[in-house]
């Protein structure tokens, strides 16, 4: 996580390393548990930055903590009354193409992560409204990090048990050298069923 | 004025008083409710269920498209009665305030104040000028935080707390049956039963004339033909 100074008011930011990533069985995301301020004081031992915003769907946060609550509630907010209004969840293009709306012009860049009619997806969702869909992705300031670990982990048709190992051992490597990451890792298990967030999850299933 | 002309003069906007202290348009817009099918609505210990009788006027109409169930969110279910339209204008306002009570509070929105919220905006258009009363009444049953709520909102915007009622048409009688039948202790499976036993003529055994939607604990959800078969 870092900190951001605006304004003369310095916000809290998760600095963050998040990554999400495709199997053949569903979507993985993992966080880390990190935030701070000004990139130098860890403000928060304890932030969940992955959090469910469909039945199917789950976002992870990264940037200012307050753009990507906000984000997160207005997009959760979106997907129900969609659900409401029409009997049926959003698919994966609907609920991307609205989180790049709501995000356009906020200091977040979350992972959007999950599984519709056309099986897992995952997109990368940018401050500027764009959406790009990937097979595996990460964001917050262990990018560079968790991406050099994934390049070398991360296969097609992994089972969802791999991906969970693959995705922590990304978080884990941008956890060693970026101060703005740690405190542990949260991991999320998207499948057609369900969304699992295991807030405080061991890094056993790593090594 | 006298008779006739009596009723004429006062009836013409809904923001008129009669001056026997009635407003006409407003219990036309009741009478309006009356014509159409009936929906029930019965609390259980342990739930809400609505149920809606559907008119299907021919055998080539997709019964589905007969909308008087809507959901809500996930807490909160409502059953319909009269003009379809207007019912439509007032579920999507529901819609709409459950989703900012979450987005404000970070709560659901108990059936209580959804009624609430609902009947002020129906309140409005008895008073407002240019406008007339919504023709429709609404059920709105719920299941928060433990707690199963019925509440019916009426075309003035009065909003009433409900054991188990009935509105729309042949209300009266169903209501009557259902002050005989209900017991305060009844189970969600019991009060499915018996409010689809008093929207349906005795003979009745269509599944496709009755909708069926249950409040809980695991939220809201309609009933397929086949468990509302077994109801029948």
């Amino acid at each position: 996580m870092e900190t951001e100074t605006g304004n003369d008011v310095t916000v809290q930011k998760t600095g963050t390393t998040t990554v999400g990533l495709v199997t053949a069985e569903g979507v993985v995301l993992a966080a880390d548990r990190r935030a701070s301020l000004g990139g130098r004081f860890v403000s928060n031992k304890q932030a969940v930055k992955i959090e469910q915003i469909h039945p199917t769907a789950a976002v992870t946060l990264s940037g200012s903590v307050g753009a990507g609550q906000a984000f997160i509630r207005q997009l959760r907010s979106t997907a129900n009354l969609y659900e409401a209004r029409r009997g049926e969840p959003m698919n994966m293009d609907a609920l991307a193409r609205t989180a790049g709306r709501l995000l356009r012009g906020t200091r977040s860049m979350p992972v959007l992560g999950g599984v519709d009619e056309e099986g897992p997806r995952v997109f990368q969702i940018d401050p500027a409204g764009g959406v790009l869909e990937d097979t595996y992705t990460a964001s917050g300031s262990g990018t560079q990090l968790a991406t050099g670990a994934l390049e070398r982990l991360y296969e097609e048709d992994l089972s969802l048990a791999e991906g969970a190992s693959v995705a922590t051992q990304a978080v884990e490597s941008a956890i060693e050298r970026d101060t703005a990451s740690g405190n542990g890792i949260t991991v999320a298990r998207i499948t057609s069923e369900d969304v699992m967030i295991d807030i405080d999850s061991t890094s056993e299933e790593v090594h | 004025m006298r008779g006739q002309d009596d009723r004429q003069a006062y009836d013409r906007g809904t923001s008129l008083f009669s001056p026997d202290g009635r407003l006409y348009q407003v219990e036309y817009a009741r009478e309006a409710v009356k014509r159409g099918g009936a929906s029930v609505g019965i609390r259980a210990t342990d739930g809400v269920v609505l149920v809606a009788e559907r008119r299907i006027r021919s055998s080539l109409l997709e019964a589905r498209s007969i909308e008087k169930l809507h959901k809500i969110d996930e807490h909160n279910g409502v059953a319909s009665a009269g003009h379809v339209a207007d019912a439509r204008q007032l579920v999507e306002e529901a819609r709409q305030t459950a989703q900012i009570e979450q987005l404000s509070y970070d709560q659901p929105i108990t059936p209580e104040q959804l009624t609430g919220d609902v009947s002020e905006h129906v309140q409005e258009y008895t008073q407002a000028g240019h406008t007339r009363p919504f023709g429709a009444a609404l059920l709105v049953g719920g299941y928060v935080e433990g707690t199963p709520q019925l509440f019916e909102t009426d075309p003035s915007g009065t909003s009433y707390e409900w054991q188990a009622t009935a509105i729309g048409g042949n209300s009266d009688e169903i209501e009557e049956e259902l002050e005989s039948e209900y017991d305060p202790e009844i189970s969600l499976d019991a009060a499915s039963s018996l409010a689809v036993s008093v929207l349906t003529e005795e003979e009745e055994d269509d599944p496709e004339t009755v909708a069926v939607a249950v409040i809980d604990d695991d939220g809201y959800r309609t009933l397929d033909r086949e468990a509302i078969e077994d109801l029948l």
